[in-house]
C-alpha cells in the first residue's frame, strides 16, 4: 500500500508540473494581451513598452516562467495586474463559495441518485424505472443556464422562498449562507443525479446478477440488507470514478452558476481573468485548481483500494 | 489638461462581459477616464411610482436608512491613477471621493471642491481655489498641497497620464490655490476636472503607494466613507458624519452589488435584494416600465454632449473596406429601424451621426439611407475591378450582438457582400482595434458631455498603419475633421464650436469609418421608497446633470419610509 501512495504521489507532482507549464503556455498564446487591459486609451507605443517592463512581461518566456515558478515555490503566486488582489486572497476568499457548491450539490446529488437507483435497479423497466430513467435524460439535457433562471423565477421571483443573487460566508451567518446556496446549488446538481443515477442503476442490475447474489437470496437475507451489504458496495466503482472527475470539474467549473447568482467564487474570478489576460490569476489559479483536481483523484483512487483491495495488488 | 484625450472609458475595456455589463457593444472601444465626463443623458424617462418625475425626490428628506444597489460589476480600485473608473466605477467612486469641478444640469461646467476657477486672459492657465473647510476621511485638510500632489501622481501614471499631457505644472501658490499651466489654450480645460483625474484623493493614499501598497484604502473628500469590499460579492461605505456639504448625505449606509447578469439583477430588484440596479439593457425599460412600484430613468431624451453610440466600425486602409464605395454600400444595407429593434428594445430612434437631434451640435447630415438598390449597384462596381467583396465581420461572445450581426450579415449578404461572422472575446477585439487587424466590428463609444473629448479617437494624429498601436482605430484619417476638432478645441465662442463639430459630424458622414446603429441606452430602476436619486444639486444649490452615462450621485439620496 505505501508504494502505491509513494508512486500516486510522484505522479502527482509530475502532473503539478507539466500543469503548470502548459497553463503558462496557453495563457500566453491567448490574442491580446494585459497592456491593452491596462492602458486602455493610454495605449501609445511609449506607455506599452514601460508597462510591459514594469510587470516584467518584457523577458523571454522561459525567464518569466521560471521567476514565477520561483516565487510559487516560495508560496507567492503573485498580483492581479488589474485590481492588485494577491491570488492568494483571491483563492482564500473564492475557495469557500465553490466548495460549498460542491459539497451541497453533491450530498443533494447521491442523496437522490442513490436511493432511487437502489430501488429501480430492484424491478428493471417497470414504470418507476421507465420514468426515473426518462426524467433523468432530461435533466443531462438542462444545463445550468438554463436551469438556474428557471428556478430563480419560480422560486425567488415566483414564491419568494430563496433570495435571486448574493453570497454571504458562512462564518458570518450560517443561516442567510445556506438559504442562499439553495438554488445555485440546485443547478449544478442535476446533472450529477442523472449521471450517478444512471450509472449505478447500471452496475446494480448488472450485479444483482452475480452468484453470490443469488446465494444471500437462497440464505434468506431480507432485499435490504442484500442491497446495502452486498450489491452496492462492488457495484459503486462507476459512481466513485464519475464523482471523482465531476467534483474535479466543479472545482472551477461552476463559474456559469457563479456568474448568474453573483458570487465571488473561483470560476468567475479565472474566467474574468482570462478575459482581461490577467496572467498571474490565470496561472495561479489554474494550478491550485489543477492541483486539487489531482489530488481529488488521488483521494478517489485511495478509496478505491478500500472499497476493492484487489486494485493495489493489480 | 488635455481634455482632448480624457476618454470616456465607458468601453473600452469594462468588464466585459465578465462583467457583465458588458457593455460594450463592441468591446473595444470605448474609452477610459470620462466616463466621467462623458456623455449623457439627464435622466430622462419613465416610470414614476406616484405619479411624480421618476428620480425626484417628493416631500420631505428622510434620514438614515441603507441602500443597496445592483451593480453591473465591479470596480478595479479606487486609486484614481491606477485604476479604471468606467461610468460604473464613477458610480462607486462618487460615494468616496468628490470632483474638482461638476457638469451642471444646463451643460456648464460647475465648481464642486473648488470655489472657483478662472482662465488668464488666454486660456492657458486656470486658477482654482479650493473651497476652505473640507476634511477628506481620515481627518486630513483639503489643501492645494494635496491637490498638487494628486496631480503629481496622476501625471507619473501610464492610466491617467495621457488625460494630462496638456498641462505642464501645478503649483500651489498659497495653501487654497493651484494654478494650472497648460501648454496650449484650452477654454474647456475644467471639463477635465469633472472625470477621474479630477476626483481628490487622500495624501494617505499617495504615501501608501509610494511605500509599496498598491491597494490603498480609499481616503476622500465624499459623502460617505469605506468600510468593506469583498471583490465580486459586495462594496459597502457608511455615512460621512463630517462632510462637508451640511446635513448631507441622508442615508447611513450604502452596499453596492456586482450582478453582472441583467436578467438575475432584475430578479433581484423584485425579490427585494437590491432597492436600485443599473442596466444597458433596453429591455429593461420594457420589463419595468409602466409599473407602479417602480422607477424608471433612462437616457433616451436630456443627453448633453453626444451619447454613447453604438456602430458597425470599418477600417479603412484594409481592403475592401478601404473603398469608400464598399463603405457606402456596408451602410446603405444596413436597415437601421431592423437593428433597433433587436438591438434598442424598440426605444432607440434613427440616428445620422454622433449628435441627437436635441443637441445644438446636431446637423443634418449625408450619412446613407437604407438603400438596398443602391448598395447592389456599389457592390457591383466594385466587383467588376477586384471581384466579389468579402469580409469579416467581428463581436464579441454576447447573445444579443451575435443576434445583431447575423442580422447585418444577412442584409450585407442580401447586397452582394461575402461576409463572415467572427466572435471573440473583449481583450482580443480591443487588441484587434489597437493594432487595426479588422475589417468591420461593431462597437460602442463615443458618449462625451464635450466633443473634444473625442479628439483622440478621430485625430489623424493617432491614426497609424496596421500593426503600429493606433487610437483612431478605424484610421480614418481626415484633414478637414483634425482641423475642425482643433477648431473646436481652441475656440471660445459657442458659435464656433458648434459649427466645427457640426462639420465633423457631417465629414463622419461622407468618410463613413462608422456605420451608425442607434443609441447605446443606459437605464436605472429603483423601488418606489428610493427617492431623489436622478436629481441631484450643486453644492451652490443649482441642479447637476443628473444622470450622466447611467451614472448617479448618493449625496442626496434618501429612502421614504
Amino acid at each position: 500500500m505505501s508504494k502505491y501512495l509513494l508512486r500516486r504521489s510522484l505522479q502527482l507532482v509530475v502532473v503539478a508540473f507539466v500543469i503548470s507549464l502548459l497553463t503558462f503556455l496557453l495563457v500566453h498564446l491567448l490574442p491580446g494581451d494585459v497592456t491593452t487591459q491596462i492602458l486602455g486609451p493610454n495605449d501609445t507605443k511609449a506607455n506599452r513598452a514601460i508597462l510591459l517592463k514594469q510587470l516584467g512581461l518584457n523577458f523571454p518566456l522561459w525567464r518569466q516562467y521560471l521567476t514565477w515558478l520561483g516565487a510559487v515555490f516560495q508560496g507567492n503566486l503573485g498580483n492581479s495586474y488589474l485590481n492588485h488582489e494577491s491570488v492568494t486572497h483571491i483563492l482564500a476568499t473564492g475557495a469557500p463559495v465553490d466548495i460549498e457548491l460542491i459539497i451541497i450539490s453533491q450530498v443533494i446529488a447521491f442523496s437522490v441518485a442513490i436511493p432511487l437507483a437502489l430501488v429501480t435497479s430492484r424491478k428493471p423497466n417497470r414504470a418507476l424505472d421507465n420514468v426515473s430513467t426518462t426524467g433523468t435524460f432530461g435533466l443531462l439535457a438542462l444545463p445550468p443556464f438554463v436551469i438556474a433562471p428557471i428556478l430563480v423565477a419560480v422560486f425567488a421571483v415566483g414564491l419568494g422562498w430563496f433570495p435571486a443573487t448574493g453570497y454571504t460566508p458562512f462564518t458570518q451567518s450560517p443561516a442567510t449562507n445556506i438559504h442562499q446556496m439553495i438554488l445555485p446549488s440546485v443547478a449544478i446538481t442535476f446533472g450529477s443525479i442523472a449521471v450517478y443515477y444512471r450509472l449505478l442503476r447500471s452496475d446494480l442490475i448488472s450485479t444483482l446478477q452475480q452468484d453470490f447474489i443469488t446465494m444471500a437470496r437462497s440464505k434468506g437475507l431480507t432485499s435490504r440488507r442484500i442491497m446495502w451489504r452486498h450489491a452496492f458496495r462492488p457495484s459503486s466503482f462507476s459512481l466513485l470514478a464519475a464523482a471523482g472527475i465531476n467534483i474535479g470539474a466543479l472545482i472551477a467549473g461552476a463559474f456559469v452558476v457563479e456568474l448568474l447568482f453573483a458570487m465571488p467564487g473561483i470560476g468567475l474570478a479565472l474566467v474574468q481573468a482570462v478575459e482581461q489576460r490577467d496572467y498571474l490569476v490565470v496561472q495561479g489559479l489554474a494550478l491550485v485548481v489543477a492541483i486539487a483536481y489531482v489530488t481529488i483523484q488521488f483521494v478517489i483512487d485511495f478509496i478505491f483500494t478500500i472499497v476493492d483491495p484487489r486494485v493495489v495488488r493489480e | 489638461m488635455s481634455e482632448s484625450n480624457e476618454i470616456s472609458r465607458r468601453i473600452f475595456l469594462s468588464r466585459g462581459a465578465a462583467a457583465g455589463g458588458a457593455v460594450v457593444l463592441a468591446g473595444a472601444a470605448g474609452s477610459a477616464l470620462a466616463a466621467c465626463s462623458s456623455s449623457s443623458t439627464t435622466g430622462s424617462s419613465t416610470t414614476a411610482a406616484t405619479g411624480s418625475k421618476p428620480g425626484v425626490g417628493t416631500g420631505t428628506p428622510v434620514r438614515g436608512g441603507s441602500l443597496t444597489v445592483g451593480t453591473t460589476g465591479d470596480i478595479d480600485g479606487f486609486y484614481p491613477p491606477a485604476n479604471h473608473w468606467d461610468s460604473n466605477g464613477i458610480i462607486y467612486a462618487n460615494a468616496l471621493y468628490d470632483p474638482l469641478c461638476a457638469i451642471a444640469a444646463d451643460g456648464s461646467i460647475q465648481p464642486y471642491l473648488c470655489q472657483s476657477v478662472t482662465p488668464n486672459a488666454t486660456f492657458d492657465s486656470w486658477t482654482l481655489t479650493l473651497r476652505p473647510g473640507i476634511t477628506f476621511s481620515d481627518g486630513s485638510d483639503l489643501t492645494s498641497a494635496v491637490v498638487v500632489a494628486n496631480f503629481q501622481a496622476l501625471k507619473a501614471s501610464l492610466l491617467t497620464g495621457q488625460a494630462l499631457v496638456q498641462v505642464t505644472s501645478a503649483t500651489a501658490t498659497d495653501p487654497m490655490t493651484v494654478v494650472f499651466s497648460l501648454e496650449a489654450p484650452n477654454p474647456r480645460f475644467p471639463a477635465g476636472l469633472t472625470t477621474q483625474v479630477g476626483y481628490v484623493f487622500g495624501q494617505a493614499m499617495i504615501d501608501a503607494v509610494k511605500a509599496g501598497n498598491s491597494n490603498p484604502t480609499p481616503i476622500g473628500t465624499g459623502p460617505f466613507i469605506f468600510q468593506s469590499r469583498e471583490p465580486n460579492n459586495h462594496f459597502t461605505v457608511t455615512r460621512n458624519p463630517n462632510y462637508w456639504r451640511k446635513g448631507l448625505p441622508y442615508l447611513d449606509q450604502i452596499t453596492y452589488r456586482p450582478i453582472p447578469d441583467t436578467i438575475q439583477r432584475e430578479a433581484t430588484l423584485k425579490t427585494g435584494g437590491v432597492d436600485m440596479l443599473q442596466s444597458s439593457d433596453p429591455g429593461t425599460i420594457k420589463r419595468f416600465g409602466g409599473r407602479s412600484n417602480y422607477q424608471v430613468v433612462d437616457t433616451r431624451t436630456g443627453v448633453l454632449g453626444e451619447p454613447t453610440m453604438a456602430y458597425i466600425q470599418l477600417n479603412t486602409v484594409v481592403a475592401p473596406t478601404n473603398d469608400l464605395r464598399v463603405r457606402q454600400a456596408l451602410a446603405k444595407g444596413i436597415d437601421q429601424a431592423v437593428i433597433q429593434r433587436v438591438f434598442g428594445g424598440g426605444y432607440a430612434t434613427p440616428v445620422n451621426g454622433v449628435f441627437l437631434s436635441d443637441s445644438q451640435y446636431y446637423s443634418p447630415t449625408s450619412f446613407p439611407a437604407f438603400d438596398p438598390a443602391g448598395a447592389k449597384k456599389l457592390v457591383a462596381e466594385y466587383k467588376a475591378e477586384h471581384g466579389t467583396p468579402s469580409l469579416q465581420l467581428l463581436t464579441i461572445t454576447d447573445p444579443r450582438l451575435g443576434q445583431v450581426v447575423q442580422i447585418i450579415q444577412q442584409m450585407w449578404s442580401q447586397v452582394g457582400f461575402d461576409v463572415t461572422i467572427g466572435q471573440v472575446e473583449q481583450a482580443t477585439l480591443a487588441t484587434d482595434f489597437v493594432s487595426g487587424k479588422f475589417q468591420a466590428a461593431t462597437s460602442a463609444q463615443f458618449g462625451a458631455i464635450d466633443p473634444d473629448l473625442n479628439y483622440v479617437w478621430w485625430s489623424t494624429t493617432t491614426a497609424k498603419p496596421v500593426g503600429s498601436i493606433a487610437l483612431n482605430f478605424a484610421r480614418n484619417s481626415d484633414p478637414v475633421i483634425e482641423q475642425n476638432m482643433l477648431t473646436g478645441r481652441h475656440a471660445s465662442d459657442t458659435a464656433t464650436r458648434v459649427k466645427a463639430y457640426q462639420t465633423v459630424n457631417q465629414q463622419l458622414a461622407k468618410d463613413l469609418p462608422y456605420l451608425w446603429l442607434g443609441q447605446y441606452l443606459f437605464v436605472e430602476v429603483a423601488t418606489s421608497r428610493v427617492q431623489n436619486f436622478a436629481n441631484p444639486t450643486l453644492p451652490s444649490g443649482a441642479p447637476q446633470y443628473p444622470f450622466d452615462e447611467g451614472i448617479f450621485v448618493p449625496t442626496q439620496i434618501w429612502l421614504s419610509k
